[in-house]
């Protein structure tokens, strides 16, 4: 008999999920119910501030096709929520009151945005109702509300300075709104950035036309708008930032609300061990945003140091991949084999890579450390490990920064501001712990303009390399008599393939004939009864040369 | 003897055009751009002209694919022509292990009688044919047949399983068709962007790069490379853009550009709608691939991924866009994905079949292309039929008069064809046509024990490759300027080789040698020795296919009339493919979602000493270089290209040598479970820090694939070339010099 899986939710992650059981599903092994409170199936929330900026359309955002996926066999549930597990008869009853049973259950119930306590918000947490002009920019009916605000050219507030709201400030901005980011601290990012970065990805947001509110509080917000819709943040000081949008990016906080309501054991997300496996409970599973790994071994090393839900797709998407390995070897004649699949892989620290068009940011892991910082530095060598370096690089006047810190070579914590293809390199040796070049300057220069050709040294001067000749023999031909490209091309090859390198024989016939024309007003090197400055003569051949361009 | 006769290169699939002039029918120095060819002296057959020159001059002919140009390569190639070590009789191994002429006679009954005791004792497919993409139309067709209907056999394949399998796959479940260029190659001069995907063509074909001038000019070309090869180096000064994705990260890569296509919304909606299926399917697979999570797997900045799908955008409306895939990018497990994608973004792009754009493949070998077409593949009939076709079955079975069921089924694959050799369910007897395994094949020691442990092996070649040196009967064949034949180019035309000289007195066509096997074997059907015969043959059994030659002959071929297939008789063939319509039975193309399924970084396990202190784990590419071509069995026997390029070398980043202490020059051990590759290390800052470059050419201490895996691609059967990992480290032992020295035939 095939085995009944519910997942519950259905954004990127159980998307991912779904797809990857499919083939389980078509060879019969396994049902597969996804139940979505969302009136569409799963789209890429990720680029939901895109298309409020008017970037992309929601077609293109989509992630699965609910018709589709009900081509192939699977029950797919849209607008309905899961109202209550009923975990003694397996069974999730849901809010059309439908009863449906499973043998596994998937919370992929992800996150809801965290609402701040402000004057003028109901606070309640779980189901928060925004005034009008105010909205946390999670799905798309509020992409569809930034829409407006932009497309109105209207002033739009950014609570947060976190990489989601400076996504939207940036992409609002370029698109043509007035955009202020109001934040706490001094620079935007918070923890995940240093100082120095901090400053300098302060300026560049300036510098790309969003203004920027630092260290402030806000407490509440003014309804002084057309029909009774947002006027400004009011901040701590007394003073008020003017808008007509009030955009909430505060984080993020994991829904596991229906997990515990059915006993599960919860903590920042759903508790589940390195097999996705909620604590003391093998019929359920949690992946993504609402599922935090930390197994219920007390002397586990793996999770004496993890953190809850990263609040990152990529991490809530390695999840599903491997879940469903297993799930579909549960599912199979082989049960057995299920529990010989390694466990899933520790997840590095998150990495954050600034989405936006006018500006390029990379942080991760921990960049706290300052090279300076001698104590902090030699803390945790101890027992051989080696102590932490700090490589840095600041050029805060054209808007770059680079911080390396790295362990025994291997990076700890990134920063780069303003440098595309030092963050871009640095995220790959960061993800896949490898070893940085022992001259950190190395990394620096990929931006720069002296990275060109670097081929191997060519002791011959290899001018064509069609033909493998060298300037010397190039020059040799010419002493000897050759004064136009198909002549020299004729007695030496070169030249003769891909013609690329007429030019530079051009220029070594030129330079030949100048250096005789000045040296020697005997020339006796010079061919022929043709007293033409050497010039003309080269212009004069290079009009009849061979066809070969 | 022919004083002049117009032929294209013996090398790559560019086929440039060359005329092949006798010196005493020479004025001297009376064609443009045509110089003597130097070759060592003592020629061993009788008029060959002075010793210490080539019997024949080569000459560049305009053509539209070169245009006059050759490349160092094609200069040099009359050079083997009398080579002192050329093969010129049949030759038997004895128990000493040392190889002695035989007569004809006895060489054919040898090999007749092993094939019947292989067969006798373990069964037809006991007997294996190992074929290659240098053989002619005529060749490549009638090895096919032969190994069906006189051997019996479902066992052969082809060294273009190595090379063109991924593209091939991915082109046939994309158009229904595949052939490389789907349009003449000066279409692309006039193109404003060209996306250039793992292919270095400044080194491997350098005449083609006349092609890419116009888009260079235009600041259009994007090269998709690791490294920064000759190739890459070309979008230097406003020439284009230089993407450098890590190893192994193309796919993800080209959904990146895909991505951005679809969501800046620069798809083309109405071709999409008229002329392909599997749209929305692939939009909601690229999704998630957005520039800056692909920027974490590539290492390509966002920024040039959106500039990438921009520039194409725009080429598209202007002078037109091409999406060119190579050996670097197919090279993979994952390769026919990879291909896939390419195609995807030209489709979302609306390129293939349009006017001015396209999507194309770039084939490797001399005949990569019509050798891909015609039979010798494991699953394959001619005209590009599938073997488990009943209607294509038929259809051959009537060409060769004989009843279907006559004919064998789909065989194996070539990497798993190679590791069946001297298996007990495996190939016992094995002929190998045009191909240099030992040198060439991934796990290349895997292959040298397989070979070793053959009841048989018989090989065709006219030097003693490092394959020929392990067969138990080698039988001479003929070179390039000593036959008569066809080729199809990258292109899909169809091209004359023309003899130019005599061949020695004891060497053979394979068509010969299979006659005459054929007869001593009692096989039914017909295997004419005279080239032409064998194409009108190859006419008929093609007609109806995908790759229809029907309409071609040797007279319009020597007229010189450019020749695309397909070429139904009555047809004036095609060179512009897809203009109406794609190979599927709708009409349209097929749009097939693909995601990364690969690792992040490569397997290896750490052996002996390979992980002695010092010693870094590094990815290992490997690639070609300009001098040589394939395993070098020609090349390297060349002198002047020898002297160029006489040994590997392994490139590595001055960063990585210095933290290894490895300086220019130094001998460094390049290790993994494998094998082991000892050779002297040059340093370059074209190359990451993390990664190193190997050339393929070279064998024994030097040869590359004895570190490639034989994993390969569930679809194509393409092996892992690309995406290996090494353990690199100073040759911890001194090694004398002269076991560096490339070994000369003997």
């Amino acid at each position: 008999m095939s085995e009944q899986v519910v997942i519950v939710g259905f954004g990127p992650v159980a998307a991912r999920l779904v797809d990857e059981l499919l083939p389980a599903v078509r060879s019969g092994s396994l049902n597969l119910t996804v139940v979505g409170a969302e009136a569409e199936a799963a789209y890429n929330r990720v680029l939901v501030a895109d298309l409020g900026v008017g970037r992309t359309t929601a077609d293109a955002l989509a992630l699965s096709d609910a018709d589709a996926l009900a081509a192939e066999g699977v029950d797919v549930r849209l607008g309905v929520r899961v109202r209550r597990v009923d975990r003694a008869r397996q069974q999730v009853l849901l809010s059309d009151g439908a009863v449906a049973h499973y043998d596994r259950l998937v919370f992929a119930t992800g996150s809801r945005p965290v609402i701040p306590n402000l004057t003028g918000i109901n606070p309640d947490p779980t189901s928060p109702v925004l005034p009008a002009g105010v909205t946390a920019l999670r799905d798309l009916r509020d992409a569809e509300v930034l829409r407006q605000a932009v497309d109105g050219g209207k002033r739009v507030v950014v609570l947060g300075g976190g990489v989601l709201g400076l996504e939207t400030a940036l992409a609002a901005a370029e698109e043509g709104a007035t955009v202020t980011v109001v934040h706490n601290g001094p620079h935007p990012l918070g923890r995940n950035i240093d100082r120095g970065g901090g400053a300098v990805l302060a300026a560049s947001l300036r510098r790309c036309g969003v203004r920027m509110a630092g260290n402030a509080r806000s407490t509440g917000v003014e309804h002084n708008g057309a029909d009774g819709g947002f006027s400004a943040l009011l901040l701590d000081d007394g003073s008020a930032i003017d808008g007509d949008l009030l955009v909430i990016s505060c984080g993020v906080r994991p829904r596991t609300e229906l997990a515990e309501g059915c006993g599960l054991s919860t903590s920042a997300g759903i508790l589940v061990d390195h097999r996705l496996r909620a604590h003391h409970e093998p019929h359920i599973f949690a992946v993504g945003d609402c599922a935090e790994v930390r197994c219920p071994d007390p002397d586990c090393a793996r999770c004496r140091n993890a953190k809850g839900p990263s609040g990152l797709v990529g991490p809530g998407w390695r999840q599903a991949e491997w879940l469903a390995e297993y799930l579909t070897l549960l599912a199979s004649a082989a049960p057995a084999a299920a529990e010989l699949l390694p466990e899933l892989p520790a997840e590095q620290a998150g990495v954050i890579v600034l989405k936006a068009r006018g500006m390029n940011m990379a942080v991760a892991g921990d960049n706290t450390a300052e090279p300076w910082d001698e104590e902090i530095l030699t803390a945790g060598a101890v027992n051989g490990r080696p102590r932490l370096q700090i490589a840095q690089w600041a050029d805060p006047e054209h808007g770059r920064y680079v911080k390396m810190t790295t362990r025994g070579g291997v990076l700890e914590g990134i920063v780069a501001v303003g440098m595309p293809r030092t963050a871009a390199e640095l995220v790959g040796l960061f993800e896949r712990g490898a070893e940085l070049p022992a001259d950190r300057s190395l990394l620096l220069r990929l931006d720069g303009p002296d990275q060109l050709p670097g081929s191997a040294a060519d002791p011959q001067g290899t001018v064509c390399r069609c033909a493998g000749v060298s300037g010397a023999v190039i020059a040799g031909a010419v002493e000897e008599g050759c004064s136009t490209v198909a002549e020299v091309s004729k007695a030496t090859r070169a030249g003769t393939g891909c013609g690329g390198c007429h030019e530079d024989i051009k220029g070594l016939i030129e330079k030949h004939f100048q250096a005789v024309s000045t040296s020697s007003p005997a020339a006796p090197n010079l061919p022929g009864p043709d007293r033409r400055p050497a010039i003309e003569r080269v212009e004069a051949c290079a009009l009849t040369q061979e066809p070969l361009e | 003897m022919t004083k002049s006769a117009d032929t294209h290169c013996p090398y790559c699939a560019l086929q440039c055009a060359m005329t092949l002039t006798s010196p005493a029918a020479l004025a001297p120095a009376s064609q443009p751009g045509s110089v003597p060819v130097s070759a060592p002296p003592a020629a061993g057959r009788p008029g060959l002209g002075t010793p210490g020159q080539a019997p024949l001059e080569v000459s560049g002919r305009d053509f539209p694919t070169n245009r006059g140009g050759l490349c160092r390569k094609g200069w040099t190639s009359a050079a083997l022509l009398n080579h002192p070590g050329r093969i010129t009789e049949p030759l038997l191994k004895g128990a000493d292990g040392v190889h002695r002429p035989i007569s004809w006679d006895h060489a054919l009954d040898l090999a007749a009688s092993a094939v019947k005791a292989a067969r006798a004792r373990h069964g037809r497919d006991s007997v294996g044919v190992f074929g290659g993409g240098g053989l002619t139309n005529e060749k490549a067709y009638m090895l096919g047949k032969f190994a069906r209907l006189a051997l019996g056999t479902s066992r052969i394949d082809y060294n273009g399983r190595f090379c063109m399998s991924s593209a091939a796959a991915a082109g046939m479940r994309a158009f229904g068709v595949d052939r490389g260029l789907p349009f003449p190659l000066d279409a692309l001069d006039t193109a404003s962007t060209i996306l250039m995907l793992g292919s270095n063509v400044a080194e491997t074909m350098p005449p083609f790069v006349q092609h890419l001038k116009g888009t260079r000019d235009a600041g259009g070309l994007v090269v998709v490379d690791p490294r920064r090869s000759a190739t890459a180096a070309f979008t230097a000064d406003g020439g284009g853009l230089h993407l450098q994705p890590l190893p192994g990260t193309d796919l993800a890569l080209l959904l990146g550009i895909s991505h951005v296509v679809i969501h800046e919304n620069l798809v083309d909606t109405t071709y999409l709608e008229e002329r392909t299926s599997g749209y929305s399917a692939v939009a909601r697979s690229v999704n998630s691939f957005w520039p800056e999570r692909v920027q974490s797997i590539t290492g390509v900045p966002a920024e040039l991924i959106r500039e990438t799908a921009r520039r194409l955008a725009e080429g598209a409306r202007k002078g037109g866009s091409y999406i060119l895939t190579g050996r670097g990018v197919e090279q993979h497990v994952d390769g026919t994905d990879t291909a896939t994608a390419a195609i995807n973004l030209s489709l979302l792009l609306g390129l293939p079949g349009s006017a001015r754009s396209g999507y194309g493949t770039l084939t490797g070998q001399g005949n990569g292309q019509g050798g891909r077409e015609h039979g010798q593949k494991a699953d394959q009939l001619p005209g590009y039929r599938k073997i488990t076709d009943p209607a294509a079955r038929a259809h051959v079975a009537k060409v060769w008069g004989v009843p279907e069921n006559l004919i064998p089924g789909p065989g194996l694959p070539a990497v798993q064809l190679l590791q069946s050799l001297g298996k007990p369910d495996g190939v016992r007897c094995l002929f190998v046509h045009a191909s240099n395994i030992v040198v060439a094949s991934p796990d290349a020691n895997a292959v040298i024990n397989g070979l070793r442990s053959l009841d048989f092996l018989m090989v065709c070649d006219f030097f003693m490759s490092e394959t020929a040196a392990e067969a138990d009967l080698i039988l001479p064949v003929l070179q390039w300027a000593e036959e008569e034949g066809t080729l199809t180019n990258l292109e899909g035309r169809v091209l004359r080789r023309r003899r130019a000289l005599t061949p020695p007195a004891g060497a053979r066509s394979e068509l010969w040698i299979m006659a005459r096997l054929a007869e001593a074997l009692e096989a039914p059907s017909t295997y004419s020795e005279d080239p032409e015969t064998v194409f009108e043959e190859l006419r008929l059994a093609s007609a109806g296919g995908l790759a229809d030659y029907s309409g071609i002959d040797y007279a319009m071929l020597d007229r010189g009339e450019a020749a695309y297939w397909p070429y139904p008789s009555g047809s004036n063939g095609t060179p512009r493919l897809f203009q109406n319509k794609f190979a599927h039975a709708d009409g349209k193309a097929v749009m097939t979602p693909v995601t990364p399924r690969r690792r992040r970084t490569p397997a290896g396990t750490p052996v002996g000493d390979a992980t002695a202190p010092g010693a870094k784990t590094m990815t290992l590419i490997t690639g070609r270089l300009l001098e040589h071509y394939q395993s070098g069995a020609q090349t390297r026997r060349v002198a002047e290209l020898l002297e160029a390029r006489p040994e590997a070398r392994l490139q590595l980043h001055p960063a990585a040598a210095a933290a290894m202490g490895i300086t220019e020059g130094v001998l460094v051990s390049v290790a993994n479970e494998r094998g082991e590759v000892l050779c002297r290390a040059e340093l370059s800052t074209a190359i990451r820090p993390d990664t190193v470059f190997l050339p393929f050419h070279f064998p024994e201490l030097e040869s590359a694939n004895r570190l490639t895996e034989a994993a390969t691609d569930p679809i194509s059967g393409m092996p892992e070339f690309k995406f290996n990992k090494v353990w690199v480290r100073p040759a911890a032992t001194p090694v004398s010099t002269n076991v560096l020295q490339t070994t000369e035939a003997s």
